[in-house]
């Protein structure tokens, strides 16, 4: 019985040893795209892995997203306020080596700052907080979105060929898993949107037939009639509905049965 | 499939005028145009998804109303965002 223990026990260490930590990060990251809530949340957790996976003791890393939204770049996310503070720094000035990885769709490393001839203000602003080397990395997302993941590292040299290596490894898992998390979103926003359409439209319509009965004219004399005190009150055309509905017989609240 | 010379030429080269205007505003604004249809639907708008997509490429005319409601919609979602 003892034997066999040890056996198992030494057994299973020859798979902990083995330098392919694959598995354990795919389980990981679906996991994480079933229990984030939005894209944010599930970015940051990536940035928490990232660096807790790339940290070592006297190299502590701080990792930050940066996405590409309506063609300007923002930072969405960042395992710290650090990370986070840089990323924006870099936003700032529009052009730095996460930006530059961003367009070219490439890996970029940036070895020592002190020795980097470009983007000079964003190196200098980068080094007086600290930072001294920065990996940047893109996630391939098939064209549906653009983002890089922002690695900093407060000495110089702070990322080996291995820490590289591993870097791009679990970017490339990480964009799959992304692009399922946005779809998630896309689909779940689109559903929301839809659900207010029809509350909206139910509203509008009824107002319409109102104001049909009380004018004795047409749907289109009637939508007219509504569009053009929406506009010249500024107020939505939902809105404005709500109050001919409300002005008519006291309600308040119209409520359309949408299915979920 | 452009009606030219239907209502006279003055209204015909009116309402290109307007689809240019709104084409062009659609394109600054970076909407998305399952977003902008949507909330166009729940304003009340006729028109299905592609129509708006050829309309907004100025590719097809749609009634007045319905451009007075894109429009509408369009003016509504920026509004909406910037607040």
């Amino acid at each position: 019985m003892t034997n066999q223990e040890s056996g198992a026990g030494n057994f299973s260490i020859v798979p902990q040893a083995d330098p392919v930590p694959a598995p354990d990060v795919e389980t990981r990251l679906k996991e994480l795209v079933l229990d984030s809530k939005d894209v944010a949340g599930f970015l940051t957790d990536l940035a928490l892995i990232a660096a807790a996976r790339l940290s070592s003791p006297g190299n502590r890393i701080h990792c930050g997203v940066t996405v590409m939204r309506r063609k300007r770049p923002e930072a969405v996310a960042s395992n710290d306020a650090a990370a986070r503070a840089l990323d924006e720094l870099q936003n700032g000035y529009k052009d730095g080596p996460c930006l530059t990885a961003l367009r070219n769709r490439t890996t970029l490393l940036v070895p020592d700052l002190a020795a980097e001839r470009r983007w000079a203000h964003y190196t200098k602003a980068a080094q007086e907080n600290g930072v001294s080397s920065i990996l940047a990395v893109p996630l391939d997302l098939a064209g549906e979105a653009e983002a890089v993941m922002n690695l900093y590292s407060g000495c110089s040299n702070g990322f080996t060929d291995e820490d590289i290596s591993t870097a791009e490894a679990f970017a490339s898992q990480a964009a799959t898993s992304l692009r399922l998390v946005l779809r998630i979103a896309q689909l779940s926003e689109a559903r929301n949107d839809m659900a207010v359409a029809m509350q909206s439209r139910t509203v509008i319509d009824m107002a319409i037939g109102a104001i049909m009965a009380e004018n004795r004219c047409s749907r289109d004399t009637a939508f007219k009639i509504l569009t053009k005190a929406s506009s010249t009150r500024n107020i939505k055309l939902r809105d404005v509905a709500a109050t001919v509905i409300a002005s008519i017989s006291g309600e308040n609240q119209i409520d359309t049965y949408f299915d979920e | 499939m452009y009606p030219y010379g239907a209502d006279g030429p003055e209204g015909s080269d009116f309402a290109a005028e307007v689809r240019r205007g709104t084409a062009e505003r659609f394109r600054k604004t970076d909407l998305p145009l399952a977003k902008l249809w949507t909330y166009y639907y729940g304003l009340g708008g006729g028109i299905d998804e592609m129509s708006l997509d050829a309309y907004l490429h100025e590719a097809l005319d749609i009634p007045s109303g319905q451009v007075a409601l894109i429009a509408m919609a369009m003016t509504e979602l920026i509004e909406g965002e910037t607040l």
